[in-house]
């Protein structure tokens, strides 16, 4: 299953709030994509995906200020 | 005239665009090591501190720079710094994130940044210095810890360094998590400076390097003291409503240099834009602006002027407001993001649930 979580216009750390509470009802192997647009966000996200233990599938930068990650639960 | 302009726009660029690139985000700092248990950010600064520590006092032996530690207000510095611990948090960075966030073109950080310039000016110079003044009566003669103690500033310089020293190489070897990155677009020097993440100890250690660069160049123009933020961000406003030309100082340009350092850094790297935040997180960018500027003019400093640059100074002062500031974004953050939790997972306790 696949879930987008839009966060747009959210500054830290409320992105990463967020993306946490999502996470916690997916089921193991389901990809969460996040589109943010919060800069130290590109620091925080991956960050707590790879502390986590999660995988990032897909993590690139759309346009000015506008990023794109996608995290596999484990 | 021409000097502090030029010395403290680039002293200010240079803060900007290493904070903006490093992510050097104090708050955030702060907040995570409550939130998150993870202290990192708060070594950091305690590296940058040590960076600074040495080099100032290095300086000062050699008769190249000036300090006194002047007096403790210190029921001043003790609510100040909590209220600007609290305000931090509701702007989403500290004054110096707030004109950093201010130069990636964040509306929010604007907002916060006015209501902070506003309340600043208004304990300088307006009608809450009498609140200002009234809560510097309350004071101790000695703000050096040296002085106190009658121990050599060196020693506790030593000592500080030898416990920096021991955190980093406990961080750096615990085992590494790989961080997932972006694939790199640019190469060479383009890529280390406008994509590259740094690793948050290597900023720490150039930020303390631009805090002591401060010193000397500020003292130049006659302005004893290294980085500052929240006198010279009232300062702007006050010559802007008074047009009185005494009130621009090396601090002024130097703020303004964040801003632009900044605005370089997030526009090279493609992280410039302008955002406006929805109506609610607006009115707490304000609120928290406000607290910001009340809690650093009464406290004499901010998350840089005493966190960093009063703490490398070995004085009660900073270390005391250091404190205070973070046990201010600690409240904050139980009420913004801890208790928030707790009661909607009280909530659905209730229903079964499967972890």
């Amino acid at each position: 299953m696949k879930k987008t979580l839009e966060v747009l216009g959210m500054v830290c750390p409320f992105p990463l709030v967020e993306a946490k509470k999502v996470m916690e009802e997916m089921t193991s192997g389901d990809e969460l994509v996040i589109n943010f647009d919060c800069t130290q966000a590109t620091e925080s996200l991956p960050r707590w995906a790879a502390e986590a233990g999660h995988t990032v599938t897909n993590f690139e930068q759309l346009s000015e200020a506008s990023w794109t990650i996608t995290v596999k639960k484990k | 005239m021409s000097q502090m302009i030029l010395t403290g726009l680039l002293c200010g660029a240079l803060l900007g665009f290493v904070m903006q690139r490093g992510r050097f985000c104090l708050t955030g700092g702060f907040r995570d090591m409550y939130i998150a248990k993870d202290n990192r950010m708060f070594y950091a600064l305690l590296i940058a501190i040590a960076v600074q520590s040495i080099g100032v006092y290095t300086l000062i032996q050699l008769g190249i720079v000036e300090f006194s530690a002047g007096v403790f207000p210190w029921l001043a510095i003790i609510i100040g710094s909590f209220i600007f611990g609290i305000g931090i948090v509701l702007a989403g960075g500290c004054a110096t994130g707030t004109w950093y966030r201010a130069g990636e073109g964040l509306l929010g950080s604007w907002i916060a940044l006015f209501g902070y310039m506003v309340m600043s000016a208004m304990m300088k110079s307006g009608p809450l210095a009498s609140v200002y003044n009234s809560f510097q009566a309350v004071q101790t003669p000695i703000n050096s810890m040296a002085e106190t103690t009658g121990i050599s500033v060196w020693v506790f310089i030593a000592l500080f360094v030898v416990i920096v020293i021991g955190i980093v190489v406990r961080e750096l070897r615990k085992p590494k998590v790989m961080i997932p990155t972006m694939k790199p677009k640019r190469t060479g020097l383009a890529h280390l400076l406008f994509e590259k993440r740094w690793h948050p100890f290597f900023t720490a250690v150039l930020v303390g390097l631009i805090a002591l660069l401060a010193w000397p160049l500020s003292e130049a123009t006659g302005r004893m003291f290294g980085l500052g933020v929240t006198t010279p961000s009232a300062n702007i406003l006050q010559y802007l409503v008074t047009g009185d030309q005494a009130v621009i100082n090396w601090g002024v340009f130097l703020v303004l240099g964040i801003f632009l350092g900044s605005f370089i850094a997030a526009k090279a790297s493609n992280e410039f834009r302008f955002r406006m935040p929805d109506a609610k997180t607006s009115i707490k960018s304000f609120i928290g602006g406000n607290l910001m500027g009340f809690g650093a003019s009464l406290a004499g400093g901010c998350s840089i002027g005493n966190g960093l640059v009063m703490t490398a100074m070995m004085t009660w002062q900073g270390w005391v407001s250091l404190v205070f500031i973070i046990l201010g974004t600690w409240t904050a953050s139980y009420f913004i993001f801890v208790r928030p939790q707790t009661k909607k997972s009280a909530a659905t306790a209730t229903t079964v649930k499967t972890a």
